[in-house]
């Protein structure tokens, strides 16, 4: 009998992984959704508006004419027999009390998007729908925190608590696992839905249910939600104030104006490279990142977007711009995404710097937001993007020039072997070998 | 041994896979039942998500730039979501491969070709033939991962139900193709009747004395097993019995019923409730030819011990037939139903709850054993001493 061990042991792993196998065609993700931040995260590049395309305003658009006209055949409508079958039972022979009729409806219409095996396109019930289009407009009120979901349903984290924000006053800690909120638990909701909830009118009070790493007990902390402004960029001198960095945390409404105005500054001391670190920046509004190219880029194709009809469009770079001739390095990681990939990606097909850290994540389409009839959102996958030398973006990502990769030991030590390796190449034209 | 032991590993493979894979833990009591269909009359839901989900589908068909996949898929899909919005946790919509296995293990026989197959870390499915089934015979070899079947190449990274194809009926001819060592074999092989052995004996004890008697699933088959088991162990003359239940999910409720019959002399094993209806009370089967109702009995539970499996000892437990050995149950006091759909898809849905013949649940709570054995090591040779120390004084 004592054969049968191993066996089961294996067993074991082979259902782990088709949970694994299971659970990724439901997983949706989002990094970095911000908790009274601007909404910035790889799954959550929304087209600007709604279907049918507007053209980007400021932005020279093509419409190419020789692409396939829309051949979309109707595949007839949903057969609901079954569905109804499965109601019946419900409603007739289950041991429990049936949710509300809405609460069915969402799960159905969750299970018939999740069967489309892509991750971006998403269905967002209709109390979570009204919170995300406040996000798009990027005024809103919250605790100062960004979220990310955990990967095969671990939950919701903390990843990055907000200088002076009530979260940092209140002493929220980034790694921090996200457990209930006002007391409801959201261990199963997405990080769209726990914004959702973290969310607020300032002023009033949330309270947080935190896991946290060597404590027994969960953590009970309660926020006044407030007004939250951050900064989206960071910039300083380094290697004896001769080479500008510049950090860009994310796409968002006012990405391009500020770090514009801190490129000025930085420039003004006539510094001899250029460092922008796109790391970790999930992306934002596709706007934002052409305004974001055009600082550094002449003209010139920045962008190509096919959609599902077909259509092919390609947005262009202007000859202004502040910084299109010194030296530049971009840094990039696996978190960075979406419009940072399409920067880091123009900027590298463009041979207007190198890219140095590690492949970027990934995530080069378009999503566009659909309001049903019942308030709820589907936000469905209509366009991929490639940069001006027609690599795809989506789910290959950016490969760096130089490879250089930065240790979770690294960051706890304060070590950047990223930067390191980018002020090295600005001042000799290679980086430094890794040990 | 009586049974071979690959056959063994086979069937707790193939079940548990299964049942993992329908979104489960290990617990799963499913009284099989084929519900006749009613006519369907319309509720708000009808009639307010119907139009949602055919709004829904039209944007999805006008707008995606993915390749969608059938529509079947995608009601199979919206099936999915609205059995997981009810929160039951042991609620589960199979499309019809997925229910095909699970009714082929709930049987504890089908029609195939005799291969374990697990899926390894690369997402591939990977077979060990069993010794001299059809595929062995064939030539299928330990370690063989499987590329298509009858022609229809297996996706990739594929799941547990894309080896579906392997059964069928019995006399029918299966085309799989294999790929060993970066080589790509193909095998025409006949199916026949797999049977899974849900019971399994060995003697134990001084003088090897003690029948074991393990049963690790209460399948269709599991009744006229154990009594086979108890046959023979008659023949060898045993003076006591082991029933050991650990690691075992549960399974139908009738089989459960069959074994508890099988020690008990009389009484009430379980009780079922279901919403709006009078209970059920299931009394011990007074059968002819019950072998197990005289020798000395230890019961030996654990964690893992399940539903169907709890129902057997809590009864063996409330009528001091025998004593339970090991650790706490896992304490499942829910009674699911497998209703058989239009289209061979099936859905599983709690419909009752389970009482013991004490009138009570075990839901979150399990079963105390009467001789509480942490470490697994120990349970089976404290078994043995109690039952040494009872066969001593019953001289």
């Amino acid at each position: 009998m004592q054969t049968t061990q191993p066996a089961r042991s294996s067993m074991l792993r082979a259902l782990a992984l088709w949970l694994t196998g299971a659970f990724a065609g439901a997983l949706i993700f989002i990094m970095g959704v911000a908790v009274g931040v601007t909404m910035s995260q790889p799954g959550g590049m929304l087209h600007p508006s709604s279907l049918p395309f507007i053209p980007f305003n400021n932005i020279e658009a093509s419409l190419s004419t020789d692409s396939a006209p829309n051949t979309t055949q109707s595949r007839g409508r949903i057969n609901t027999a079954l569905l109804n079958d499965v109601l019946r039972r419900l409603r007739e022979q289950w041991y429990g009390t049936l949710p509300s009729d809405d609460a069915l409806t969402d799960g159905a219409i969750r299970g018939m998007v999740n069967a489309l095996g892509d991750p971006y396109t998403q269905y967002i019930e209709p109390r979570f729908a009204r919170i995300l289009r406040e996000d798009m407009s990027g005024q809103f009120e919250g605790i100062g925190a960004t979220l990310k979901q955990i990967e095969n349903g671990g939950g919701v984290q903390i990843v990055r608590v907000f200088p002076n924000s009530p979260a940092e006053r209140g002493g929220v800690l980034p790694g921090d696992i996200i457990e209930a909120v006002d007391g409801v638990s959201v261990r199963d909701l997405s990080t769209t839905e726990v914004a959702a909830l973290i969310r607020g009118p300032r002023g009033t009070k949330v309270q947080l249910t935190l896991r946290r790493a060597n404590e027994p007990r969960p953590v009970e902390i309660t926020l006044v939600r407030s007004v939250i402004i951050i900064p989206l960029v960071e910039g300083r001198l380094v290697s004896n104030n001769e080479i500008a960095y510049v950090s860009l945390f994310d796409f968002s409404q006012q990405a391009s104006r500020q770090l514009e105005t801190e490129l000025r500054k930085l420039l003004a001391h006539n510094p001899r490279g250029l460092i922008l670190d796109l790391r970790d920046n999930p992306g934002g509004l596709l706007s934002q990142a052409v305004e974001v190219g055009d600082l550094f880029l002449d003209e010139g194709t920045f962008v190509i977007e096919r959609d599902y009809r077909g259509r092919t469009r390609t947005t262009r770079t202007t000859k202004k711009g502040l910084a299109q001739d010194i030296p530049l390095v971009v840094l990039v990681n696996a978190g960075s995404a979406s419009a940072a990939e399409i920067v880091a990606g123009a900027i590298q097909d463009r041979g207007r710097g190198v890219l140095i850290g590690e492949r970027t994540f990934g995530k080069g389409s378009v999503q566009s937001p659909q309001t049903l009839s019942n308030g709820g959102q589907l936000r469905i996958t209509i366009e991929r993007w490639f940069t001006p030398n027609d690599r795809l973006i989506h789910e290959v990502g950016i490969s760096p020039n130089y490879t250089v990769t930065r240790t979770l030991d690294d960051q706890k030590a304060g070590r950047d072997p990223q930067l390191e390796a980018a002020i090295a190449w600005l001042n000799t034209g290679q980086i430094t070998p890794q040990p | 041994m009586k049974l071979p032991r690959m056959a063994y590993a086979v069937g707790l493979l193939l079940w548990s896979a299964i049942a993992f894979g329908m979104g489960l833990s290990l617990q799963a009591w499913l009284p099989l039942r084929t519900e006749t269909s009613a006519v369907p009359t319309p509720s708000v839901v009808q009639q307010q998500l119907h139009p949602l989900l055919d709004e829904a589908w039209q944007l999805i068909e006008t707008h995606a730039l993915v390749e969608l996949p059938p529509t079947t898929s995608l009601e199979h899909g919206a099936i999915r979501g609205l059995v997981s919005s009810i929160g039951d946790p042991h609620a589960q919509f199979n499309e019809p491969a997925q229910d095909h296995l699970v009714r082929g293990h709930l049987r504890g026989s089908f029609g195939g070709i005799g291969v374990r197959f697990v899926l390894n870390d690369a997402g591939q499915i990977v077979l060990t033939p069993l010794a001299n089934g059809p595929a062995a015979r064939a030539g299928v070899q330990n370690g063989d991962i499987l590329l298509s079947v009858d022609g229809k190449a297996l996706p990739s990274p594929a799941r547990l139900e894309d080896a579906a194809g392997l059964q069928g009926e019995v006399g029918s001819t299966v085309t799989i193709e294999v790929s060993r060592n970066a080589q790509r074999l193909q095998f025409w092989i006949t199916r026949e009747l797999i049977r899974i052995p849900s019971v399994e004996w060995e003697l134990t004890g001084d003088g090897q004395r003690v029948g074991w008697v393990r049963i690790h699933q209460f399948t269709e088959q599991t009744a006229s097993e154990l009594q086979e088991t108890l046959r023979a162990l008659k023949q060898h003359n045993t003076t006591a019995y082991i029933l050991d239940l650990r690691d075992n999910s549960g399974g139908l409720l009738d089989a459960a019923v069959e074994v508890a019959s099988q020690f008990i002399p009389e009484g009430v094993i379980a009780i079922e409730q279901s919403r709006g209806q009078a209970e059920q009370i299931f009394h011990v089967k007074r059968r002819e030819s019950r072998l197990g109702l005289d020798k000395p009995l230890v019961v030996l539970v654990n964690q893992q011990t399940a539903s169907a499996a709890e129902i057997v000892a809590s009864a063996i437990q409330h009528h001091r037939r025998g004593r339970l050995v090991g650790t706490r149950t896992f304490g499942k006091g829910s009674v699911q139903r497998l209703f058989a759909l239009s289209d061979g898809s099936s859905l599983r849905l709690t419909t009752s709850r389970w009482l013991t013949a004490g009138r009570q649940t075990l839901d979150q709570r399990g079963l105390m054993p009467d001789v509480e054995v942490e470490e697994a090591s120990e349970q089976l040779r404290a078994a043995i001493r109690l039952l040494s120390e009872a066969v001593a004084q019953s001289r």
